[in-house]
């Protein structure tokens, strides 16, 4: 008989309050699993619309609160010896229905970022008319074709044409000539970001090399713009980190509803077994194996409560992928890498929330405990 | 073995309720190896508080109990003396409820630096030392109080220790019971040469001895 079946033995005995702390850290795992998984493929999708854009830099602004750049900067990106190309891009999230609410991006009528994109119908749009092309899965969402028209902002737009991207961000998106999204947005002569395609490194050297090189350069050449490799853009850009931030609190609030489920139970339980552990340390157990005993119940609750958490994260996930308003973003499986982060946090959790009663546990005096009623 | 005294105690006091309460008011006295020893007294004479402070379970207000010469204050690993020299009956029994037989004899042999399978190995053969082999795979509550005390002897014998402590052993059984679990623990006592120190109310059962020591109001009277 190992420790770890009499803690499985302890956990079985109380099984309705068992099942309730089961349920409190299933809970926090699952909103981990399902919230932090999403904004993790919300990322995962900025970073495949870069790839697929063949973009290398975004030039951004250096500070957080200040987020669009003076448009005229742009063609002393483009005078640099680095630079192949460059994209200003505005973009916007915007109601167009009041069910549905899309990505929109302005940009130029012979922007190299839309060229990789395979018009199912239609064409491309023309450079300042009130014309959209649309994403296939926005324009199922919104029943739209060529031809249509639409209402944005109290604006009438043509849709033009309807286009598969290389990621969700660009299937599930609407996309206008660049002035026609700064007049919506009120942001005449400014734009979000100039995308940025470099010229190939030169012979002998590394990629990091050419990136930090050409990073230096445009950062030099346009002081208070930072120029941001695409996969740090990616990872970092503002509704990746809102989308990133949403996601940790939420689930770090329902890890503590459960973690206290935890530690009220392994309390409960030291007390109930007060008498119990006067036995066992009357029969020459150490302070330390008792205590072991109670973390291991409390550490065996939270992993199997995230095992049961990480089965209704990946429930949610699938959910997410199979809805129209979320289909284009989520994905309805678990990385390894994820589902190993759930579990070790469910598991740390556990011992964090057993570890004030496993003291208390360890600190009984055998006797005072052998007299517990 | 021992040229001295297993156990000896000095001058031993016990106070609780910050001196209102004297449960014993200076106990001295020697129990030899291989001794079965049982103390009597009415309720209240401080035979329990003897046992625990000979057990390590308690500490003294003042005085001493000394293991071969040790005191069993200060640095004395008291969790070691627990776990390798001694064992304990209780009149309650004391066995974990959601363990089985079997399992709740293990429990001592923790401390052990024994597998898995040799912990089994040594459980059965206590059970079947003491009658219970046809009961390994029960509960407690599944067993009579004279079974249960059974387990807890053999359970008390896990750790193969030098002394056995047994607080009221015979208290819950009827007298069939209680002639029953005597007889065990004078066998086991004359088998294994062990010291064996009884705490009783029952005239009869402080017979059994090879000594008696009589409790009175914390004090030794006879033995």
């Amino acid at each position: 008989m190992a420790l770890l079946r009499i803690a499985l033995i302890n956990i079985v005995r109380r099984r309705l309050r068992t099942s309730l702390t089961l349920c409190g850290i299933a809970v926090g795992i699952a909103a981990f699993v399902a919230l932090v998984g999403f904004s993790k493929s919300f990322e995962r999708e900025w970073l495949r619309l870069y790839e697929s854009e063949g973009t290398d830099l975004a030039v951004v602004q250096k500070t957080f609160l200040n987020t669009t750049v003076d448009e005229t900067v742009g063609e002393r990106i483009r005078s640099l010896p680095a630079v192949a190309d460059v994209s200003p891009i505005v973009l916007n999230l915007m109601d167009l229905t009041p069910e549905v609410n899309a990505l929109a991006y302005g940009l130029a009528e012979d922007s190299y970022e839309i060229a990789p994109l395979h018009f199912l119908e239609g064409r491309r749009f023309h450079a300042n008319q009130p014309e959209v092309i649309l994403g296939e899965i926005l324009a199922g969402n919104l029943g739209k074709k060529a031809g249509d028209m639409m209402e944005i902002q109290g604006a009438s737009f043509r849709v033009v044409g309807v286009f598969r991207g290389g990621s969700a961000l660009e299937t599930g998106a609407v996309m206008m000539p660049i002035r026609q999204l700064q007049k919506l947005a009120d942001l005449s002569g400014k734009v979000t970001a100039f995308h940025v395609r470099l010229r190939p490194p030169k012979a002998g050297e590394t990629a990091e090399q050419h990136i930090g090189r050409a990073r230096a350069a445009i950062e030099q050449a346009v002081p208070g713009l930072k120029a941001v490799p695409a996969a740090d853009r990616a990872h970092n850009n503002q509704f990746v980190s809102f989308a990133r931030s949403i996601a940790w609190g939420t689930s770090l609030i329902a890890l503590l509803v459960g973690a206290l489920g935890i530690a009220n139970t392994m309390a409960m339980a030291v007390f109930e077994r007060t008498r119990e552990i006067g036995i066992l340390r009357a029969l020459g157990w150490r302070r330390w194996r008792v205590m072991a005993l109670i973390q291991l119940e409390a550490a065996a609750l939270g992993l199997i409560g995230g095992v049961l958490g990480l089965g209704g994260g990946w429930g949610a996930l699938r959910l997410l992928a199979s809805l129209p308003m979320t289909a284009n973003i989520a994905v309805g499986s678990i990385s390894a890498a994820h589902a190993g982060e759930a579990l070790a946090i469910a598991f740390v959790t556990g011992l964090a929330a057993g570890a004030l009663p496993a003291w208390r546990a360890a600190r009984l005096s055998p006797v005072e405990a052998l007299r517990h009623d | 073995m021992t040229e001295g005294p297993l156990l000896e105690v000095r001058a031993l006091k016990k106070e609780y309720d910050e001196g209102r309460i004297q449960a014993l008011r200076g106990v001295d006295l020697q129990i030899g190896q291989g001794e079965l020893v049982t103390v009597s007294g009415p309720s209240g004479s401080g035979k329990s508080t003897l046992l625990q402070l000979l057990g390590g379970l308690d500490e003294p207000s003042s005085g001493e109990v000394l293991y071969r010469g040790a005191s069993l204050a200060g640095s004395f690993d008291l969790d070691a003396y627990r776990s390798r020299r001694v064992g304990f009956i209780f009149q309650a029994f004391y066995l974990l409820p959601a363990l089985r037989v079997l399992d709740n004899v293990q429990i001592p042999m923790f401390e052990d630096r024994c597998g898995a399978r040799e912990r089994r190995q040594r459980a059965e053969a206590l059970l079947e030392e003491v009658g219970m082999t046809h009961r390994l795979r029960q509960y407690p509550n599944e067993l009579s109080a004279g079974e249960r005390q059974r387990v807890a002897i053999a359970r008390g014998l896990a750790n193969d220790p030098e002394i056995l402590l047994g607080d009221e052993p015979t208290g819950n059984l009827d007298s069939e019971n209680s002639a029953k679990i005597m007889a065990l623990l004078c066998g086991v006592q004359s088998q294994r040469n062990m010291t064996i120190v009884v705490v009783t109310h029952e005239a009869e059962v402080a017979r059994m001895g090879h000594r008696n020591i009589h409790l009175k109001d914390g004090r030794v009277v006879a033995g």
